[in-house]
């Protein structure tokens, strides 16, 4: 208990603790981006731990914790538990630590030859042969989407928790965004692909207004139809592995997007493989038994 | 109903055409500037057309065109340089009368309590340059949903009431266009300020208000010349023909709530993104929800409207869960909104067909197809043959000698028939017959029984030409043409139960079918007889009741509007025998007749207790003359009543049944 505040606030202020795994750190930048309503925040939450932001410190307990990042090492996967116990609400916040990230694309490849490709010592190097979702080890009460984070809804999330409050994050596809922003739909009117219609919006459209598809940061929305759009994208003329890598992103090991993955290939370590890896069992990784060189289904 | 429009189909003759040459639109755009106005138009951008702010011509869409698919929108460039020659794209102008978002109400903490506080609204003067028929029909729908009850969406009003409507009508129709089945257009017929109709050369212009006109004085614009006038009406009759596609709206509302346990329903949910894409660019759809927005110091929030939609997952949900929790729940629930419910809560349908939701939605759901798939248009069942009528043409007349007659009521009198052709007496039940006295007119009289030697007909003095048929007397001759018309289809009533609901004189034509029940009874469920009559002397065939009450074939109840000492049964209308009752329509048919306000409340009756439309059948009462369907007079809708009835089924009539003035 380090930061500078009177008893009194710290009495009715909920300790706010920010952390991360593996990740870019992009989402806790967000925080700050807040800017001008930063003042607003400390006055409202005390902010006990955020390596990013100060230098104090605090292992807990906490009100509320922000975890950033997935699962990537042993380590990693000991400290979750125990940050857990220490928080009375945990929130994930951005595409690493509600879905794996852009680093859970190993989980379709071979992790040893990876690490031998990239490190002089790769036995130096300690990590998991997969990286999971912050949902796979704890419970976790609330995720905010995105890569990184939208920080509308980080406002929102911060306003709910000071007046009790559901937060107001819509459950609805990145197309109700377009079309209340007037962006016109890139999939229908120029042919590029976009998982808009199965990603969960918050994003305010981002890249759809830009003339670009979106590639699904802000992960699968509630009860996704992604089999659907897949199967429209190769009517359409693209082949399967092009459509699976379009799922291969910043949130490709959230179902659905996982099983697209799985079926139509995508990644480098996904080709000709088939059926859903659990993230549980890593030996049952296909990319276990292949090296990639296959490059997509036959 | 806008398929009744008498008009569809014949393009309307500008009335004060003018002609604006190509050169001179702009001229048009200036005189709106100049009355303050922000001219609001099409733009190409982003591969397809946008609404935007329009600055001079030089930022319409000139030269482009556009093929429309279901999900697939390509602009394309044309030969011409026509301004016009798309149909429409994403965005309709209810991004402008009911924007996607909209302040409602701020509200601050006060040292009092609380207080809330409208949002302040900014209505800005536009001019909607471009506005399709369809979207016009859109906008009238709008109108209907958000003006046309108790509460009206001032927002709406004050951006509807603020906006001029310069309409463009189509010379050209996209593959996704169905505006010609919905009623709609393509030809502009009101709702607009201004039409313009896009030639080679420029436009010819018409004014369809005072604030138009006003425009159209200002404009460098001369007559119209024959020549134009004729090109716009065939540009406008080509775009209508060349839309193949359509929906068949006829008893579309009654087929589609007929099969809300249609498996289709599942096979479009396995396409169905449940994106919101056709709900957002659909220029009726106005569901929304309201937003809460507060500041993280919180004194002060404010809450805001913003386009929402029947396919998100929480739209229909209570703190239990979502009451449309499935996708094919909740395609089900737009599709019968837009096709069915929306007729019962605002009289029109809530499609104008404008095409948007079938080349907008990424996957191409087609609505025509589904719709097609769901509540196939029913196709008339060849009727078995009808005996062919003597004296089929009124030049024509064969005799009958009415060889005795009963008095029914005070009023009404049967007429027995024999010595006539055989022809008479394969009537089947629910035929009529047509009956002269000479120097009388001819009348259409129901055949009330069909008997071994001739036919038997029950006639109520309502005019002098019935009173005097009712007065023949034994021995008598009469000339008579028929059996005409079509009857009730027993045959769509074997194996199921059977109800009959009549009043009045309104038995007689139902007395066949009643007699053809009974002699083939096993064939049939449960048989139904509900009777109403003024009082109980108004009861048709005393006798026969009373042998019906007691037998164990038929359940017969009888209902009188007034009661006397003598009536010891039920009091009210024919509704009250059964709109208490337990028993299951969807298993019946039905057959009906009597006054049409009467049978227009047995029909909700019987739609409530699950009975179908294509099993719900009625006779008609309409002046004929010919009985053949030559003379005209009893045309309803697509039907002449004498020749395609007089009965039908409700699935036929559509909302035609019970609409006043038809």
């Amino acid at each position: 208990m380090t930061t500078q505040t009177s008893a009194a606030s710290v009495a009715t202020r909920p300790r706010v603790g920010v952390v991360k795994f593996a990740s870019c750190d992009g989402c806790q930048l967000s925080i700050l981006d807040l800017e001008s309503e930063l003042l607003e925040v400390v006055a409202r939450f005390e902010i006990v731990e955020f390596p990013e932001a100060s230098s104090n410190r605090s292992e807990g307990p906490y009100d509320v914790l922000l975890v950033e990042g997935s699962i990537s090492t042993e380590e990693q996967a000991e400290q979750i538990l125990e940050l857990r116990k220490a928080a009375k609400l945990l929130v994930t916040i951005g595409a690493c630590a509600t879905s794996g990230g852009i680093q859970a694309l190993r989980n379709w490849a071979d992790h040893d030859a990876f690490r031998a490709s990239v490190y002089a010592h790769p036995e130096f190097v300690d990590s998991l042969a997969m990286a999971t979702p912050i949902s796979d080890h704890v419970t976790v009460d609330a995720e905010l989407r995105g890569c990184p984070i939208g920080i509308g809804q980080l406002r929102e999330l911060l306003t709910s928790l000071i007046l009790g409050r559901r937060p107001e994050v819509r459950d609805e596809a990145v197309c109700a965004e377009c079309k209340r922003r007037g962006a016109v739909c890139v999939l229908v009117a120029s042919g590029e692909p976009c998982l808009g219609p199965v990603t969960e919006g918050g994003c305010g459209a981002l890249c759809p207004r830009w003339g670009r598809g979106c590639y699904g940061c802000f992960g699968p929305r509630e009860g996704a139809n992604a089999p659907s759009l897949g199967r429209t994208l190769i009517a359409t003329g693209r082949d399967e592995p092009e459509v699976g890598r379009l799922f291969a992103g910043f949130t490709a090991w959230a179902e659905p997007f996982r099983t697209m993955v799985n079926d139509l290939g995508g990644t480098r370590g996904a080709g000709g493989t088939r059926g859903a890896v659990r993230p549980s069992d890593p030996a049952a990784a296909p990319g276990a038994e292949s090296d990639g060189a296959t490059g997509g289904r036959a | 109903m806008t398929t009744t429009d008498p008009l569809a189909g014949l393009p309307p003759v500008p009335s004060e055409a003018r002609f604006l040459a190509r050169a001179d639109l702009q001229t048009l755009i200036d005189v709106l500037h100049e009355d303050d106005r922000r001219v609001i138009g099409p733009r190409v951008a982003d591969g397809t057309i946008v609404l935007d702010e329009i600055a001079s011509v030089a930022d319409l869409p000139a030269g482009w065109g556009a093929t429309q698919e279901p999900g697939r929108f390509t602009l394309e460039r044309r030969t011409d340089e026509k301004l016009f020659e798309y149909n429409v794209g994403p965005m309709s102008w209810k991004g402008y009368t009911f924007p996607a978002t909209a302040p409602l109400t701020s509200v601050r903490r006060t040292a009092e309590g609380v207080a809330y506080e409208p949002a302040t609204r900014v209505i800005p003067k536009l001019a909607f340059l471009g506005v399709r028929a369809c979207e016009i029909a859109a906008l009238f729908v709008q109108d209907r949903v958000l003006l046309g009850g108790p509460f009206v969406d001032d927002d709406y009003r004050e951006r509807r009431r603020s906006a001029l409507v310069i309409a463009v009508q189509c010379t050209t129709a996209a593959s996704t266009c169905f505006c010609a089945s919905m009623g709609t257009g393509p030809e502009v017929r009101s709702g607009h300020d201004l039409v313009l109709t896009e030639l080679t050369d420029g436009f010819v212009i018409d004014a369809g208000s005072d604030a138009g006109r006003a425009i159209l004085a200002r404009l460098p614009v001369s007559e119209a010349t024959t020549e134009q006038i004729g090109d716009v009406i065939g540009a406008v009759s080509a775009a209508r023909l060349s839309m193949h596609d359509g929906v068949v709206t006829v008893g579309l509302q009654d087929r589609l709530m007929a099969n809300l346990d249609s498996p289709r329903w599942a096979q479009v949910a396995e396409r169905c993104l449940t994106c919101t894409n056709c709900t957002s660019v659909c220029p009726t759809c106005f569901c929304t929800s309201v937003i809460q927005r507060s500041k993280i110091v919180g004194t002060a929030s404010g809450s805001v409207r913003t386009w929402d939609s029947c396919f998100n997952p929480g739209f229909a949900r209570v703190a239990g869960g979502s009451f449309r929790s499935r996708p094919r729940d909740r395609y089900r629930q737009w599709l019968t909104h837009k096709f069915s419910t929306w007729v019962d809560q605002f009289g029109t349908f809530g499609c104008v067909g404008c095409g948007r939701c079938i080349a907008w939605c990424p996957v191409g759901i087609d609505v025509r197809e589904e719709l097609a798939a769901i509540a196939p248009p029913i196709v008339p069942r060849v009727p078995p043959p009808s005996p062919a009528p003597i004296a089929a043409t009124p030049t024509e007349f064969a005799t009958a000698r009415v060889t005795s007659t009963r008095t029914e009521t005070a009023d009404s009198t049967t007429l027995v028939l024999t010595e006539t052709d055989p022809a008479l007496i394969r009537t089947k039940p629910g035929q009529f017959v047509m009956l002269t006295l000479p120097a009388f007119p001819r009348l259409p009289i129901s055949v009330s029984r069909v008997r071994p030697d001739g036919i038997e007909l029950t006639i109520r003095a309502a005019g002098p030409a019935t009173r005097a048929l009712t007065q023949i007397k034994p021995g008598e001759v009469v000339g008579i043409r028929g059996p005409l018309g079509v009857g009730w289809p027993i045959e769509r009533a074997m194996g199921r139960d059977v109800v009959i609901v009549t009043g009045g004189i309104g038995l007689a034509p139902l007395r066949p079918l009643i007699d053809a029940v009974l002699a083939d009874r096993s064939r049939f469920g449960t048989f139904r007889i509900f009777y109403g009559a003024r009082t109980r002397k108004d009861m048709l065939y005393k006798d026969e009741l009373a042998v019906w009450a007691s037998s164990p074939d038929v359940d017969l109840q009888l209902i009188v509007d007034r009661g006397d000492p003598d009536w010891l049964g039920r009091v009210g209308v024919v509704t009250q025998l059964f709109d208490q009752a337990t028993w299951e329509g969807s298993k019946a048919s039905a057959f009906v007749c009597g006054p049409e306000r009467m049978m227009q409340n047995t029909v909700r009756t019987l739609f409530d207790r699950g009975l179908h439309g294509d099993r719900l059948f009625v006779t008609l009462e309409r002046h004929m003359e010919c009985g053949i369907g030559l003379c005209g007079h009893c045309q309803m809708g697509r039907f002449f009543v004498c020749k395609d009835g007089p009965v039908f089924s409700l699935a036929q009539l559509g909302d035609t049944f019970g609409r006043e003035g038809i």
